[in-house]
């Protein structure tokens, strides 16, 4: 009765299917602040891929010739440190460590409490219990010095520091796709979908999850931002890469204070970057919570 | 026997702050292809009901504590939870209140409904997709091959009512349950989607519960009625029976708490005053006492069982012909349920058996004048 009447009008498709992630950008698209975080995120991304084609100067090995050079020194446009490497250089290549213990620590801590939160959210009960209270506890302690501690104890290096930042990061990420996945078990369409016969598997797979991933997104990109910051915070600490030459933003700052009163732009510009990149993935984080509402208000 | 035999079924919630007393042990059958509506006012257990049916009460806080639902012979609280997954949406589906947010917004129809479809049938995604054309057409959708492809959310409520329809009817269920299937949704079309859902029950001998707390609805819809409260059924007729003989005092109260076309029938509106008793408290005496004003003394201690408006040999359960059953010690006079307040020469309402008359007494004065006299639930909140 309906394969036969179709054809014959092909002109309405109503509103035509845009998708749903592709209505979700659209939204994106107009909001300004996300925009500008976007900006901002674009050109931290390109300075960590780029560094190397940007600038032609070895990030750690300077002369001692050529040090404390102010901003504006042909050649050097933001000066060079106390080693006499190029500061424009140093902030480049500081933003590749950033942005890849940044992601490898999202990632991880995605991995990590993301499986934790969805065992709980799908059991619930005593599992649930246990889970959570392992979780408040890691909750309880500062970020910060959550990671100072696993640095403190594995000791320095990269892949120590990802862990840390990680760590710091998995139980929020547990709880909320936790509370996520709570709150869908209730929801109208998952109990509709078990009222037409749909297995846990299914329900967990199909309709809870890609339903829960929503926030998940959100919280993982304003993750980046805390990254960024927890990384140049264990780096300001000293507990950043093991070799102390190595050009990252935290540790940047750290040996530059002494000379704060000769050299202020050795604490400006690293202090900038750490800023403009963080306030980059909030301002996209916050845009995508208000684009991505799975409860689309149309 | 009958498709649906819901025998003194007790739902109880263990909440934080104490039990919530749901469903305090009704009975009801529903025969193949009939539709039976469930009336009452907000909280008295009509969706409780329903999802003790699917077994679908929230966990671990919601439970069958007493009774059995028997569909098509088969005992649905015994039954282990894969069984029960294969029945439903095979031998029962139910179509939810909120088109809004019933549908799953980040699938497409499609994705949702050859879901369905090929999770009970050995159906292949081909056939499941063409069946799902065929039935969102059936359902009144324009264009089903292209709109199968749309989100949720790019239909209005009426039409995803109707993509709930599609998908709840699309396995031909045997019993549909439809809870509240028009409150979220426009005046005008309601009634489209309430023609559609019985031409297509009708057309596939569909047995259809359909709860609802608006009369209205279930006068066009339902063969029989039956009339909940406060976790109670309270009376149940055929339809036409009922709307012609209403003989509890809340069924009275209903009708006349509605403004009906008829107004010269004697249908004054008389509003039930009071709210529903808290079902945090093991129900005592008729649930409906403290607003009632045909209760006698009795009503404060003793529930009144459900039973046949006038003597009869044999109760007849189901169809048109099933017997009318009330349960209330002292049923309004036809008389009386014309113009809905009680009208025998000196009769007062008994009023409550403690302490809290002498309150009462005092409070009385204010209360005079009113054409129902009795104390609500707040009166009665003070005896804690
Ligand atoms: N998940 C729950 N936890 C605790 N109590 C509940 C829960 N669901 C329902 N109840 C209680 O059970 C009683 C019956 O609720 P139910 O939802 O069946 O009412 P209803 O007749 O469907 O009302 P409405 O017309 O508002 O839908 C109410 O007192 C309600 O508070
Ligand atoms: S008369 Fe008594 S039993 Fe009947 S409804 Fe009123 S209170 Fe209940
Ligand atoms: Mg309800």
């Amino acid at each position: 009765m309906t394969a036969t009447a179709t054809p014959a009008r092909r002109t309405a498709p109503a509103r035509a299917s845009r998708g749903l992630w592709r209505d979700a950008l659209a939204r994106l698209t107009r909001n300004g602040p996300a925009l500008l975080g976007m900006f901002f995120i674009v050109v931290f991304v390109l300075a960590a891929v780029l560094a190397p084609v940007i600038s032609p100067y070895d990030p750690i090995a300077g002369s001692l010739a050529n040090r404390l050079q102010a901003p504006g020194t042909a050649g050097h446009v933001l000066g060079t440190d106390l080693q006499g490497r190029d500061e424009l250089t140093r902030i480049l290549y500081g933003a590749r460590i950033s942005l890849q213990v940044g992601v490898i620590s999202v990632i991880m801590g995605l991995a990590i409490g993301g499986t934790l939160g969805a065992i709980a959210g799908a059991f619930g009960g005593a599992v649930d219990n246990v889970l959570m209270r392992m979780v408040d506890v890691l909750l309880a302690i500062p970020g910060i010095l959550l990671a100072i501690g696993i640095v403190a104890w594995l000791d320095r290096g990269l892949p120590q520091i990802m862990l840390a930042v990680g760590m710091t990061n998995a139980p929020i990420f547990a709880r909320i796709l936790r509370g996520s996945l709570l709150a869908l078990r209730e929801a109208d369409f998952v109990v509709a979908a078990r009222s037409i016969g749909a297995t846990p598997l299914r329900l967990l797979l199909r309709h809870m999850l890609p339903n829960a991933l929503t926030s998940l997104i959100v919280a993982a990109t304003l993750a980046l931002a805390t990254a960024i910051i927890d990384v140049a915070g264990l780096g300001f600490l000293g507990l950043g890469p093991p070799d102390p030459r190595t050009a990252e933003w935290g540790t940047m700052l750290t040996d530059s204070t002494k000379y704060l009163r000769e050299a202020p732009y050795l604490i400006f510009f690293p202090g900038i970057a750490i800023v403009i990149s963080a306030i980059g993935f909030n301002l996209l984080g916050d845009g995508l919570r208000e684009s991505l509402d799975p409860r689309l208000r149309r | 026997m009958a498709l649906l035999e819901v025998r003194d079924l007790v739902v109880r919630f263990r909440t934080h702050d104490g039990t919530i007393y749901a469903v305090n042990g009704i009975t009801f059958n529903l025969e193949a292809g009939e539709t039976l509506g469930l009336v009452g006012e907000s909280g008295c257990g009509k969706s409780v009901t329903n999802l003790a049916i699917m077994r679908l009460l929230p966990k671990p806080a919601g439970r069958i504590e007493r009774g059995s639902v028997t569909l098509d012979g088969v005992n649905l609280v015994a039954l282990p939870e894969a069984d029960v997954r294969e029945m439903r949406g095979r031998d029962v589906a139910m179509i939810f209140q909120d088109p809004m947010t019933s549908l799953n917004p980040v699938l497409t129809i499609e994705e949702q409904m050859v879901e369905t479809i090929v999770a009970h049938r050995a159906a292949s995604r081909a056939e499941a997709r063409k069946r799902a054309v065929e039935l969102l057409g059936m359902v009144g959708i324009p264009h089903p091959e292209t709109r199968l492809r749309s989100y949720p959310h790019q239909f209005s409520g009426g039409m995803r009512q109707r993509v709930m329809i599609a998908m709840a009817l699309a396995l031909e269920p045997k019993l549909l349950i439809a809870d509240e299937p028009t409150t979220a949704l426009d005046v005008t079309i309601q009634a489209q989607v309430l023609e559609l859902l019985q031409d297509l029950t009708a057309r596939l001998g569909t047995a259809v519960l359909l709860i609802t707390h608006d009369l209205g609805v279930v006068a066009g819809m339902a063969e029989r009625i039956n009339v909940m409260y406060a976790g109670f059924i309270v009376e149940t007729a055929p339809t036409p029976e009922l709307f012609a003989r209403p003989s509890h005092p809340y069924t009275v109260g209903l009708l006349h708490s509605i403004p009906r076309v008829d107004a010269d029938e004697g249908g004054e509106l008389v509003p039930i005053e009071g709210v529903p008793p808290d079902q945090r408290r093991a129900p005592v005496g008729c649930p409906f006492a403290p607003r009632c004003a045909w209760r006698v003394e009795a009503c404060w201690t003793d529930n009144p069982p459900l039973v046949p408006l006038e003597p009869v040999s044999t109760v007849v359960a189901t169809g048109p012909g099933a017997t009318h059953q009330i349960a209330c010690h002292n049923p309004p006079l036809p008389e009386e349920a014309r113009t809905g307040r009680p009208t025998r020469p000196g009769f007062v309402a008994a009023p409550p058996p403690d302490a809290v008359f002498d309150e009462l007494a005092v409070a009385a004065p204010d209360l005079e004048g009113t054409l129902v006299e009795f104390p609500t639930n707040d009166a009665r909140e003070g005896r804690r």
